[in-house]
């Protein structure tokens, strides 16, 4: 055993106590992030390939059967709602596993009894899933943006609508990894809500070509709006006003944000 | 901080939403410098009472105060480290990561927790498994890691929970020497065991519970006199069946 003490005198007065209440933060989120780069085979890598193969294969070779949609080439037409449903997806998926996880294993305890904050802890762990998201997106961005010719017509709609789909889904991870008691529950979710929702929310076909009633049954698909926004920001054209996917989108931000700071305000999911 | 206990309970009642009496209106009082066993059969109350210490659960009604601080306050909270009787530790780190990470989530700069890791890592002789993944580690090693992660912001109060559950007989002896240390340097040392010769041979001042509540607190050579028998075995299993 070394002769290091194993006890110093603690040092530092109001000023600095202040500032490592934010060391924590950055501490935790930094281990997040951490996390998604050790883990970057499963959770870069993969994402991206399975995302840039739907845009080879469905823009691509269908873009020589179907022309335009809305006056947009097909193989344009598709490249924002699959960016985003990987996006989302991936950013839900990422922290849903991660909160999971340390809640199975039990080192999330190790955060918990920290002097960190609890709207600290809920923001730390969120941002591994936005981090990876936001990467997944530019990734994608850069491949498919000079292969299919598709513009970015409004950045600041994009970047927007960009940021309130990750905190939402970000948010919607967390709240799903603090209640969920079995991988599966985590899964359920990814499997039989995000995905199908995704894939229904006109990703790949403009949802005002649809017949009644199917037109206004995907009105009521959350992630239809947030795909509309996207859509805009890239190609300039939506199925409804920019306003209204944006109002919508932040709107249920608002409130996945809401519930995850309350699971962490009240504590009775994560301290029995 | 002088004459504020390290640790007060005052009526520290915990329920459990199935409806499971843990803690029964608990009172208790920890000097700062004592080494305190809290001895108790399972499902005594040992582990609620340290995670209501650590903020780890909700606490039903009752008091918690660490050096005289709410126990819920950020300021009480850096007070305390603790290592838990289950080996908790984060399955993506490896041992000098979960070291400095720990001492970030303290509000350690990255330059200071980088220091405090390598004195940490010598201390724990881990220093070889500074780039191994905690599920790659050893029971020992493992072990070790969590006193050195429990240790890493300096708390003046340090809880383990069964530090010594499961372990061999060479690193009991070892981990004894690193706690005895420990305390030796003005470190509070609450301690919660199965085992009564490690608490006879630890500790000043011993508590033992059952179902929640306090039954006896006193030094060995006093619970001895007072319950009688040849040893603080004796004395637990009349303590028990009182």
């Amino acid at each position: 055993m070394s002769d290091v003490a194993l006890t110093v005198e603690p040092a530092g007065g109001a000023l600095s106590r202040a500032v490592a209440g934010h060391r924590g933060l950055a501490a935790l989120a930094t281990r997040e992030v951490h996390r998604v780069i050790k883990l970057w085979t499963q959770t870069i890598v993969a994402p991206v390939v399975a995302a840039f193969l739907f845009i080879l294969v469905f823009g691509l070779s269908l873009s020589g059967r179907i022309k335009l949609v809305d006056h947009v080439p097909y193989r344009q037409f598709i490249v924002p709602g699959l960016i985003v449903m990987a996006m989302v997806q991936n950013a839900y998926a990422n922290n849903s596993a991660s909160v999971f996880q340390a809640r199975l294993d039990r080192y999330l305890n190790d955060v918990l009894a920290s002097p960190m904050r609890n709207w600290e802890i809920n923001l730390g762990l969120s941002l591994g899933g936005a981090v990876r998201a936001l990467f997944i997106g530019l990734v994608l961005a850069a491949a498919s943006l000079p292969l299919t010719g598709a513009p970015i017509r409004d950045p600041l709609v994009l970047a927007a609508a960009t940021v309130l789909g990750v905190t939402m889904f970000s948010s919607l991870g967390v709240v799903v990894g603090i209640y969920a008691k079995t991988w599966d529950h985590a899964g359920f979710v990814q499997n039989i809500v995000i995905v199908p929702l995704s894939f229904l929310g006109g990703v790949f076909y403009s949802v005002s070509r649809l017949p009644s009633p199917w037109r206004e049954i995907s009105h009521a698909n959350p992630i239809f709006y947030l795909v509309q926004a996207v859509r805009y920001g890239f190609l300039g054209s939506s199925d409804v006003s920019v306003a209204l996917a944006l109002g919508i989108t932040a709107g249920l931000t608002a409130a996945t944000v809401a519930w995850s700071a309350w699971l962490f305000k009240d504590g009775r999911k994560l301290k029995p | 901080m002088p004459n504020v206990p390290a640790l007060s309970l005052r009526a520290l009642t915990k329920r459990y939403d199935s409806g499971l009496l843990a803690l029964d209106s608990f009172h208790l009082e920890i000097p700062a410098g004592e080494f305190f066993g809290l001895l108790g059969p399972n499902g005594a109350g040992k582990t609620t009472l340290i995670s209501a210490i650590c903020n780890l659960i909700r606490v039903t009604s009752g008091e918690i105060l660490i050096f005289g601080i709410p126990h819920r306050e950020a300021a009480a909270r850096r007070l305390i480290g603790i290592a838990e009787q289950d080996v908790n530790l984060d399955r993506f780190l490896d041992v000098e990561e979960t070291l400095v990470y720990h001492g970030g989530y303290y509000g350690m700069s990255r330059a200071d927790a980088r220091r405090r890791a390598r004195e940490m890592m010598d201390v724990f002789d881990l220093r070889a498994k500074a780039g191994v993944r905690a599920p790659e580690l050893s029971g020992g090693m493992r072990r070790r890691l969590l006193l050195a992660r429990a240790l890493m912001h300096e708390p003046p109060l340090v809880i383990l929970d069964e530090p010594t559950a499961g372990v061999d007989f060479e690193l009991r002896i070892e981990l004894w020497r690193y706690i005895r240390r420990l305390h030796s340097q003005g470190t509070t040392i609450l301690l919660t065991t199965h085992y009564l010769e490690e608490a006879e041979e630890l500790c000043a001042d011993i508590a033992l519970i059952r179902a929640g509540r306090l039954l006896a607190r006193d030094s060995a050579p006093a619970l001895l006199a007072e319950w009688g028998g040849e040893s603080l075995a004796d004395v637990y299993v009349k303590a028990m069946a009182s």
